[in-house]
C-alpha cells in the first residue's frame, strides 16, 4: 500500500517523546497492527554506572536521513504509516531517547519495517550521544556510516 | 540567499574579482566541536578545492584534527560525500564522527 510520505512523523525534540500520541496518530481503521520500538537510557555502558546522556544531532541532516529512512520503509515494505522520532539534549536513566512506530494491515510488516529502521537510524543519521559517569564523560562508540565511493575525478597524490 | 546582483552593483564593481577562491561552511560535531571549541567556521579555499583538502586546511589551522581523518566521514550540502568531492562557494561541509544515535 503506497502512502504519501506526509502522513507520517519525522521529528528531532528536545522535550520527552509522547509515545501514546505518536502510536496513535499513526493507527488507522485500514490497518491491523502497529509496531513500536521505545529506545531508552541504560543505567550502564560497558559495567560502568552511567548517570545520564547528552545526545546532540546534525539536526537538519538528521532529519533528511530519517525521511529517507521512511522513504524506504514506504519502498519495501507493506506498510501504512511511520513515526521515527529522536530526542536531543540530556537525558536521564530511562528516559526515551528514539521511539519508532509502524503501522500495517499484517504485523509481519511492521515487525520486519521498524527492526529496518531502527538499525538503519543507527547507522546513518547524524546524531552522538556523550555518556556521563562518576568520574568523566566520553562520545560513545559509534558506527561510521557507509562511506560514498570516490567520485571520478583524479585524485591527487597524498 | 545572496542579494540580487543588480542591488550589489555599485560595490561589486569596486570589488577586485574573486574567482580564484570560494568559501564553504564547515559544521564541526561531537568530540571534534570540542576540540575545534566552535561548531562551525567559514573558511576560504582555492577554487575546485576537494573536501580532503578543506580537511587539511583544517589541519593546518588545528593539528589535533590529523588524527581523526580515518576515523570521519564528510558531507556536503547535507549528503554523505566522498573525500575527493570537488566545492563550490556556498557549500556546508561537515565533518562526522562515527555516528552513536538511539
Amino acid at each position: 500500500m503506497a502512502t504519501p510520505l506526509h502522513e507520517d512523523i519525522y521529528q528531532l525534540v528536545r522535550e520527552p517523546i509522547d509515545m501514546v500520541a505518536l502510536a496513535r496518530h499513526i493507527r488507522a481503521p485500514e490497518d491491523g497492527a502497529t509496531v513500536t520500538f521505545d529506545g531508552f537510557v541504560r543505567d550502564h555502558s560497558q559495567n560502568r554506572p552511567t548517570l545520564y546522556l547528552d545526545y546532540e544531532a546534525y539536526e537538519s541532516m538528521a532529519v533528511t536521513k530519517m525521511r529517507e529512512i521512511g522513504a524506504q520503509l514506504h519502498e519495501k515494505f507493506a506498510i501504512h504509516r511511520v513515526a521515527m522520532v529522536h530526542r536531543l539534549g540530556r537525558l536521564e536513566i530511562g528516559e526515551t531517547s528514539v521511539f519508532i512506530a509502524v503501522s500495517a494491515a499484517h504485523r509481519g510488516a511492521a515487525f520486519d519495517a521498524c527492526r529496518f529502521a531502527i538499525d538503519t537510524l543507527k547507522r546513518t543519521v547524524p546524531i552522538w550521544k556523550k555518556e556521563y559517569f562518576e568520574d568523566g564523560a566520553v562520545w560513545a562508540d559509534g558506527e561510521l556510516p557507509p562511506a560514498p565511493a570516490a567520485t571520478s575525478r583524479a585524485k591527487p597524490a597524498s | 540567499m545572496l542579494l540580487a546582483p543588480s542591488r550589489r552593483a555599485g560595490y561589486n564593481s569596486a570589488v577586485p574579482p574573486v574567482s580564484q577562491s570560494i568559501r564553504v561552511k564547515v559544521l564541526f560535531f561531537g568530540r571534534l566541536k570540542e576540540i575545534t571549541g566552535r561548531g562551525e567556521d567559514a573558511i576560504e579555499l582555492a577554487e575546485a578545492s576537494t573536501i580532503e583538502q578543506l580537511f587539511s586546511q583544517c589541519v593546518t589551522r588545528l593539528p589535533e584534527l590529523a588524527r581523526y581523518r580515518s576515523s570521519l566521514i564528510a558531507s556536503r550540502n547535507q549528503e554523505f560525500a566522498a573525500w575527493d568531492t570537488a566545492l563550490h562557494s556556498g557549500d556546508e561541509v561537515a565533518f562526522l564522527p562515527p555516528v552513536s544515535g538511539g
